[in-house]
């Protein structure tokens, strides 16, 4: 292997494909920032394009596009509540009450590193654990999924926020709106009132977009119209520097690029799993869980380094063995196998330059994020916040609804948007907490979809859902995430009441 | 109110006149290519693929935009195809026997007869596949494997219920006198990780999808659901060889609204021949194992009849829905 990345590297840096990795990172800023605009869509228009290219240009714009577009999700989640990408959800959590603060620029600054150690850890493991960790999720079948995702579903209680009646309500609107679409077991349209565009369920970008987009643009106006213009809340000047603390968010980047890199090699979790799940991490081993959701740069750091982690680990089962990891793994497959590299174990034997090559520039292009959107990115983007806030509002909402347009070209989605946007507006105003209604429309589907799959495996069999060695473990970590609070509350009470 | 009327029928005529007259310089404007399912995925690679060698055989500046419309299977697509304006200037992909079988189910707002075959691209045949490690080696042995233990055996598909896929096993539990049961995955990446993974017995798959998987040994095919074997995979058997005259694949192919004038079919039905055939095209066709099968538009509309027939015999004996 050593042999390998070596013979690969000068091909990695001739200055044509140095080009093509640096073309590519900032298209995928540019691309992620857009919403409704996603990698996939930008790599799918790439595909074509790359017929006649060498491999390594082809795959290098790929590479870049792909941690590039990850970060660019990040930027309008944090200075405009936009997500730009469905993983950049949890980013919002904390970005964007960082903004409301004064410090976007430390908030962007804080996802631009976190993003980056998060993608070069990926890549690592990639380069590193390509053939063991594929082992690993070939355990994973149906019933080991279905503990997944209830696992996602125990770690909801930390996203509750400080009402729990209405976290867990917020929690059960997200598990109703996963019910919405056809059953794709009977072919049983639920809840779709025989609207065609219902049928495969709610959009996720329309969801994500309504939910978190629209709220605070009507904020604004209501603001806007009650003390007229008042803009320059948002300084872009340095307000500290992550580096500086990076004893601090150690911790938080390695727990959360591992959990991005666990869920990156599983097929069908994606990108905005992994960024909630290390956000629920670092918020429950947080010696300050209440500050999460109020402005903890923390957030933000665990958000983009699960997200950053997810990249480069869904490509390790697509290029062992061609299951893509993600929707943008998928893509990027399908852009191998036009230059004639099909996955499987004799790609690394018979194509050992143009793979490693690959690998490489999934390593180079996470440098590349830090330098293009720590330096030039952040600081054009975040020029949009010097915009009066009344001007503001109908910017953002134009760009929202051009982007939510693109999904599918379709006119209801754009209906759909106005409707969930209003309904949020509402439930915020009432202090309903957004996060836990994203986890139950991810997580709900997945949990039925795999329950139902693995009942019929086993025949009807429900022990057999709970047997494998991971299965056990999958329930363990769910009654400890479940118990945990409440042991450390017993002990609590026992101090105070000794004390 | 009257003068708006006779500007509003003068508006008419002239560009009644402006659209007859454009068949002979077509294409005058932007062609728009409908994809019935998302970026990225196989069909809107292989539309975004073939569209740039057909603006480039279709001559006079031609230019082809792919539209996504994605959605319930790709019925929104496909209606906003049927009723779109016959006038050339929107065509769109559409997978058979995936199109046929709303039809035949009665769910669509659409008719075959309301698209202008253009031609078919790809055909993909249907494999039953299982582990390297499984104690099946035949056909025969998973089908008396399911005989002793009825609804006990699964097989896995990447497609939902009244996919191609369902509808190729519930064909094969018709001819062998069989009952498999169907495990739904919604998705081909999950299928094969559970095939892979050893957690279901058996899986369905197109052929191409599972090309590599198999020289490498990961997999084995038990049959492939063609009337011959495949070139790709010489030494893999038919189901018919092994007793069952099960058929069953996917197809990609072009289609127009219903109306198109003639001359502008055949436009479009020479251009996709001479793009399957730009050597740079065939060359990524080749390296990607594309399964390519170019058929002209009146044996499209052949092939898209039978699958319909077939289908509606299919739905009366064992409805998918």
């Amino acid at each position: 292997m050593i042999d390998a990345l070596v013979s690969a590297l000068p091909h990695v840096l001739a200055p044509a494909n140095l080009f093509a990795v640096l073309l590519g990172t900032v298209a995928g800023l540019v691309v992620g920032a857009l919403p409704g605009l996603t990698v996939t869509t930008g790599i799918a228009i790439l595909i074509p394009l790359t017929f006649g290219l060498d491999p390594l240009f082809a795959l290098g714009m790929m590479a870049g596009m792909y941690n590039g577009g990850s970060y660019g999700g990040a930027i309008p989640a944090i200075l405009m509540r936009v997500p730009g990408t469905p993983a950049s959800v949890a980013t919002i959590l904390d970005g964007y009450e960082m903004t409301k603060r004064g410090q976007a620029a430390y908030a962007l600054q804080v996802a631009v590193v976190s993003g980056v150690i998060g993608s070069v850890l990926s890549a690592i493991s990639l380069i590193l654990f390509a053939p063991p960790l594929v082992k690993l999720s070939l355990l994973f079948g149906p019933a080991e999924f279905f503990w997944v995702a209830v696992l996602g579903l125990a770690t909801v209680s930390s996203l509750l926020g400080e009402d729990l009646i209405k976290g867990l309500i917020a929690a059960l609107i997200g598990l109703a709106i996963g019910t919405i679409g056809q059953d794709i077991s009977t072919g049983v349209e639920r809840f779709t009132f025989d609207l065609l565009p219902l049928a495969d369920g709610l959009d996720i970008v329309v969801l994500l977009t309504g939910l978190f987009a629209i709220p605070p643009v009507m904020q604004m106006i209501e603001e806007a119209l009650k003390v007229g213009m008042s803009g320059d809340l948002l300084k872009l000047r340095r307000q500290g520097s992550v580096l500086s603390k990076w004893r601090e968010f150690m911790p938080i980047w390695l727990r959360s690029s591992v959990i991005g890199i666990v869920i990156g090699i599983l097929p069908g979790a994606g990108g905005s799993m992994s960024c909630f799940l290390a956000y629920n991490d670092a918020k429950r081993i947080s010696k300050n869980p209440e500050s999460f959701g109020k402005g903890n740069p923390e957030g933000v750091a665990a958000s983009e380094a699960g997200n950053g982690a997810d990249n480069a680990a869904s490509l390790i089962p697509a290029l062992t063995l061609g299951i893509p990891g993600s929707g943008v793994a998928a893509v990027i497959l399908g852009g191998l196998l036009v230059h004639g590299l099909r996955p499987g174990p004799q790609l690394f034997r018979d194509h050992p330059d143009v793979i490693y090559g690959f690998m490489l520039q999934m390593l180079l292009s996470a440098f590349l994020l830090a330098l293009v959107g720590g330096l030039a990115a952040t600081r054009i983007f975040g020029q949009a916040l010097r915009l009066p806030r009344i001007m503001l509002a109908p910017i953002i909402m134009l760009f929202v609804a051009v982007g939510v347009y693109a999904v599918n070209n379709s006119m209801f989605d754009l209906y759909m948007l106005l409707g969930i946007g209003l309904v949020a507006y509402v439930l915020e105003k009432l202090d309903y907490p957004s996060a836990p209604i994203v986890l139950g429309v991810i997580l709900g589907p997945l949990a039925e979809s795999q329950l139902r799959l693995a009942l019929t495996i086993s025949g009807g069999n429900a022990v057999a859902i709970a047997s494998s060695p991971i299965s056990m473990i999958l329930i363990a970590l769910t009654l400890f995430v479940l118990v945990a609070p409440l042991w450390r509350a017993w002990q609590d009470s026992r101090k105070a009441a000794t004390a | 109110m009257r003068k708006l009327v006779q500007l509003g029928a003068c508006l008419a005529i002239a560009l009644g006149a402006i659209s007859s007259a454009s068949s002979a310089e077509y294409p005058a404007k932007p062609i728009e290519m409908i994809v019935a399912f998302a970026p990225g995925g196989g069909t809107d690679v292989a539309a975004r693929s073939i569209a740039r060698f057909m603006e480039k055989h279709l001559g006079s500046n031609a230019r082809i935009a792919v539209i996504n419309k994605p959605g319930a299977g790709g019925e929104i697509g496909w209606t906003a195809l049927a009723t779109a304006q016959p006038d050339g200037y929107t065509i769109g992909f559409i997978n058979a026997p995936a199109i046929n079988a709303l039809v035949v189910e009665n769910k669509a707002k659409f008719k075959m007869d309301d698209f202008q075959p253009i031609a078919n691209l790809v055909y993909d045949p249907g494999i039953l596949v299982v582990n390297k490690n499984s104690p099946y080696k035949t056909l025969k042995e998973l089908i008396d494997a399911a005989k002793k233990a009825p609804n006990s055996v699964v097989i896995g598909t990447s497609g939902a219920a009244g996919s191609s896929e369902h509808i190729a096993i519930l064909n094969l539990n018709r001819l062998a006198d069989v009952k498999f049961n169907p495990a739904f995955f919604g998705g081909t990446a999950p299928v094969r990780q559970a095939i892979l993974g050893n957690h279901i017995p058996s899986a369905t798959m197109n052929l191409s999808e599972a090309l590599q998987l198999v020289r490498e040994g990961e997999i084995r095919i038990l049959g492939i659901m063609d009337a011959e074997r495949s070139s790709y995979m010489k030494d893999a058997p038919t189901f018919r060889e092994q007793g069952v005259d099960l058929v069953a694949g996917a197809t990609r192919g072009i289609a127009a609204p219903k109306g198109v004038p003639a001359d502008i079919v055949a436009k479009l039905e020479d251009a996709v021949d001479k793009a399957l055939n730009d050597p740079e095209y065939l060359e990524a066709a080749r390296k990607a194992e594309i399964p390519l099968n170019f058929l002209k538009a009146n044996e499209y509309k052949a092939l898209l009849d039978k699958m319909t027939t077939d289908l509606e015999a299919t739905w009366k004996v064992t409805p998918w829905r």
